[in-house]
Formats: structure tokens, C-alpha cells, sequence
């Protein structure tokens, strides 16, 4: 049990969310991990377990990366079941609300909720709309969220990479199959790691300099889409 | 409304939620442009003001039992237009939650709410395009969502509404590409108009009303009809043949870097 100055990620299962967990915990963060496998749309399971590793403790960093892999699964919206709609599209927004519903009774004043999102509605992808129509819903929940939380001095952004470093985050392919994003460019940077680069942008939110930063997206592809 | 007249003449469209509001001026602004207007609602006694616009425009009116969150109704809807008319060219989807106007308590609400909101504007833009889709294909036609400026900002007082109008954002732009080889077209409108709400509001809280439409440029709300209504028309028609993937923003100005 920790009692502050520790980060929670949500997600750590899976890709990125996984790669940020190993990495804040190499480097000695105090950092504590809901269990990856937990029903996040389980709202009092959520709460039972944030109370079982804080206590009456807060956080003071949040990290979410949290999108069910069924989404990463390309096919036409037309053959998907209603429960494949579900699973693919609707879970995840359910799983927003509920994660972020229950970081608000853990998270210190001054806190920051960060939330990582594969960079795939900037130009939409065929066969994937139930993952893009997930992450514009929790990209706007957040900005939602964020204008709720203010007045605590809350803040919460969302980092998008490319999809297969949301992914992967660190690890190799191997059978894992990974969709095709239509890209509108080459990256404008030399390649590097996505998880170094998020990384990073989470540590620049933590600072006392990015405390007016609130509702944003940061767009961690190196510079391959540019949004207008 | 003139500058509509014959755009979607002998074309059929389907509107939901079109008993009220944006939805019934939608309904009408299709009258307009000479369309066989489906009126989807889930109570057809609540139609007859939306019929009698929709012909009243030179459209023709046909009320149909839609309640968007019953698979059976929707396509049952669908599949009586083109049974009785032998095409579809449009949907428009409109409906929302009966709770769209209320406040959500984020922090304290449970899933039954997201629920009310998610099964309209979620699942059935899903379920109605794939319900549409086999017409849409025939036809190479259109299909529109109706969202809102709330889905792109962020609502401090309806994170649950902005979250599924966010959600039909993201949904346009990728069906747009998926759907792009057959030749249909996915948009959306963003409109800041007059509700039922609104006007309840006018009524209540005048100075209120008077302050939202002080930030909008123009200086007024949009009306469904006159405002809202052709734009989406445009959207739908062969005018817009090379947009999609879209959503149009129609706010008096309101909102201008979304």
C-alpha cells in the first residue's frame, strides 16, 4: 500500500500500458498497477481493488491505456455480431467511464490523469470502426472530465501514438497481426522508441510548468500526421 | 428553402427522431427538396406536426414505428421504404436519449445511464448502418449523423452526451474509408439549434437563452428547419458527391476551431 507520490496505471496488461509499467518501475517510481486482468466496466470491483492498494491514500498520477484487444481485430462493420460491436467498440467506453469515475476518488488535488490512445481517428481506418469510434468517445470524455476537474487543479490530457506502438509498446510483433493505419506521411523525425517518447511526455505532465495544460491531445507519432 | 427544390426529388430518406426539434426540421427541409421523408419515431401519434411540415414542404411523408434501440423496429422501418418505394438514398440519424438535456453526475452516476445514451447513439448508429447498408450500396447513397459541437469540446455538464457525439466523430471517419469503394458517402452535422429544450428555456430563463445566443456570432440559435436543415439536405444530395468522412459544424459561428 502506498500513501502518495505514486503513479497508478490502468492497462498494464497489455502493450503500451505494460511497457510504461516496466518502465516507471525499473527506473524506481512508486508505482502501483490495477490487477491487468480486472473487469474495468466492474465499477465496485474497481473500487474494492484502488482502495485495497491506496487505502485511504491518493495518487498523484494516473496513467490509463486501456482499450480491449477485440477492437484490434479488423472486419467490416457490417459482419460484426451486436455483441462483436460490444466488445470491440462499447466495452472500452464503458471501461473509460468506470476507470476514470473511480480515479476521481483516489487522485490528489493537483493530480494528473493521463490517457494513452492509439493515433487512428486523425484519418480513420476501414475495418476499424469500432476502435476509432472508442477512442474519439474517450478522447472527448476526457476533455470532459477534465473541464469537471479543474477546479481541483486536476488535470487530464491524452498522448496518442501509432497504433502499433499502442500495440506492442516495446515488444516484437511476433504472430501479432497489426492492422494498416493509411498514414498521410513518412514520420518528420528519425524513428525512436514510442514508449521512451511517451515517457517522457508523461513526465513533462507531472511538472508544476504543465499545470495549465488540460483537455489536451498530445500527438506522439513523430510528427507522421501533423493534424490540421 | 427554395434553393433546395428538386435536390432529392423521388429520393427516400430516413430520418430518426424526427418527431420534434432538429429532427422534424431535417424531416422538412427533405420535404423540400422533394424526398419520400421516413419519419422514424417511436410514438407515430407524436408525427402528425412532422408529416404535415414534410408535405407542406412538397415532400412526401411516410410515419414509421422506429424506436432506434429495437433492432426489430429499425429494420422493419428500413425495409418498409424500400419495399414500398423500391430504394433508400439517405439515413439520417437523429434520435438521442430522452436524458440528452439533463446534467450527468460523472463521479456518482452508474452504467444504466451511459446505457440510455450509448444504446441511441451508440449501437444504433451501428446497428442502423448495417441495417442500411445492402440499400445504401444499390444507390451509392448517404449516411448522416446528426451530432454535436458538445462531441467535440467536451461537456463540463454532459460528459455522457459529449462522449457518444464524440463517438459518431469517430465512427464517420472511419466508416467514410470503409464504406468509400462502394460509393457511400458518411458524414456528420455538428448544429447548435433550437430544441424543445431551448425553447422550454426561453420560456423559464429568458436572460439565459439571451446569453448563448450573445456567443454566437450570427446572434441566434439556429432554426432546425431553415439552419440545420440544409446543410444536412446538402450532405445527402449528389451536390456533396466527393465529401465524406465529414462533420460539418452549423453553429452561427459558435464554435469555429473545432
Amino acid at each position: 500500500m502506498v500513501s502518495s507520490a505514486s503513479t497508478l496505471v490502468i492497462g498494464s496488461g497489455l502493450g503500451i500500458g505494460s511497457s510504461i509499467a516496466q518502465r516507471l518501475r525499473a527506473r524506481g517510481d512508486s508505482m502501483i498497477e490495477l490487477p491487468p486482468k480486472i473487469d474495468l466496466t466492474n465499477a465496485e470491483l474497481v473500487s474494492e481493488s484502488l482502495r485495497s492498494l491506496i487505502g485511504s491514500g491518493t495518487v498523484d498520477r494516473v496513467v490509463l491505456a486501456a482499450i480491449d484487444p477485440s477492437a484490434f481485430r479488423s472486419a467490416p462493420i457490417a459482419s460484426l455480431t451486436e455483441d462483436e460491436w460490444d466488445q470491440a467498440a462499447e466495452y472500452s467506453m464503458r471501461a473509460a467511464f468506470v476507470a476514470l469515475q473511480q480515479v476521481h476518488a483516489v487522485l490528489a488535488d493537483g493530480g494528473r490523469v493521463i490517457l494513452i490512445l492509439p493515433t487512428v481517428v486523425a484519418t480513420g481506418v476501414a475495418g476499424l470502426v469500432p476502435l476509432c469510434t472508442a477512442v474519439e468517445t474517450i478522447r472527448v470524455m476526457a476533455k470532459a472530465v477534465a473541464r469537471r476537474w479543474g477546479a481541483r487543479s486536476i488535470t487530464v490530457n491524452t498522448i496518442e501514438v501509432e497504433l502499433a506502438a499502442f500495440m506492442l509498446g516495446d515488444n516484437d510483433a511476433g504472430d501479432t497481426e497489426i492492422p494498416v493505419v493509411p498514414v498521410l506521411g513518412q514520420p518528420a523525425l528519425p524513428p525512436a522508441s514510442a514508449v521512451d517518447d511517451v515517457i517522457g511526455l508523461i513526465d513533462m505532465l507531472a511538472t508544476p510548468a504543465a499545470g495549465a495544460i488540460t483537455g489536451a491531445l498530445l500527438v506522439a507519432d513523430r510528427g507522421t500526421v501533423m493534424q490540421p | 428553402m427554395s434553393g433546395l427544390s428538386g435536390l432529392m426529388e423521388g429520393r427516400v430518406v430516413l430520418v430518426t427522431g424526427a418527431a420534434a426539434g432538429v429532427g422534424r426540421g431535417v424531416a422538412a427541409a427533405f420535404g423540400s427538396a422533394g424526398a419520400i421523408v421516413g419519419i422514424g419515431v417511436r410514438r407515430p401519434e407524436a408525427a402528425e406536426e412532422t408529416s404535415a411540415a414534410v408535405a407542406a414542404a412538397g415532400g412526401t411523408p411516410v410515419i414509421l414505428k422506429c424506436d432506434v434501440t429495437d433492432a426489430v423496429q429499425s429494420a422493419a422501418a428500413i425495409e418498409q421504404l424500400v419495399r414500398d418505394f423500391g430504394r433508400l438514398d439517405a439515413v439520417v440519424h437523429n434520435a438521442v436519449s430522452g436524458r440528452s438535456s439533463e446534467a450527468t453526475d460523472f463521479e456518482n452516476t452508474t452504467l444504466d445511464e451511459w446505457e440510455d445514451h450509448a444504446s441511441v447513439t451508440v449501437r444504433a448508429t451501428w446497428r442502423l448502418a448495417v441495417q442500411a447498408y445492402p440499400h445504401l450500396q444499390k444507390t451509392q447513397g448517404a449516411y448522416l449523423l446528426m451530432s454535436s459541437p458538445a462531441g467535440i469540446e467536451g461537456s463540463e455538464r454532459a460528459p455522457f452526451y459529449s462522449a457518444v457525439k464524440a463517438a459518431q466523430r469517430g465512427f464517420v471517419r472511419a466508416l467514410a474509408r470503409e464504406w468509400g469503394p462502394d460509393h457511400i458517402r458518411v458524414n456528420s452535422v455538428a448544429p447548435l439549434a433550437i430544441s424543445p429544450a431551448l425553447e422550454n428555456m426561453k420560456i423559464l430563463e429568458p436572460e439565459r437563452v439571451k446569453r448563448i445566443e450573445g456567443l454566437v456570432p450570427l446572434g441566434r440559435l439556429g432554426d432546425p428547419e431553415t439552419d440545420i436543415g440544409p446543410p444536412s439536405v446538402f450532405l445527402c444530395s449528389d451536390e456533396a458527391r466527393y465529401v465524406t468522412g465529414q462533420t460539418l459544424v452549423v453553429s452561427g459561428g459558435r464554435f469555429t476551431s473545432l
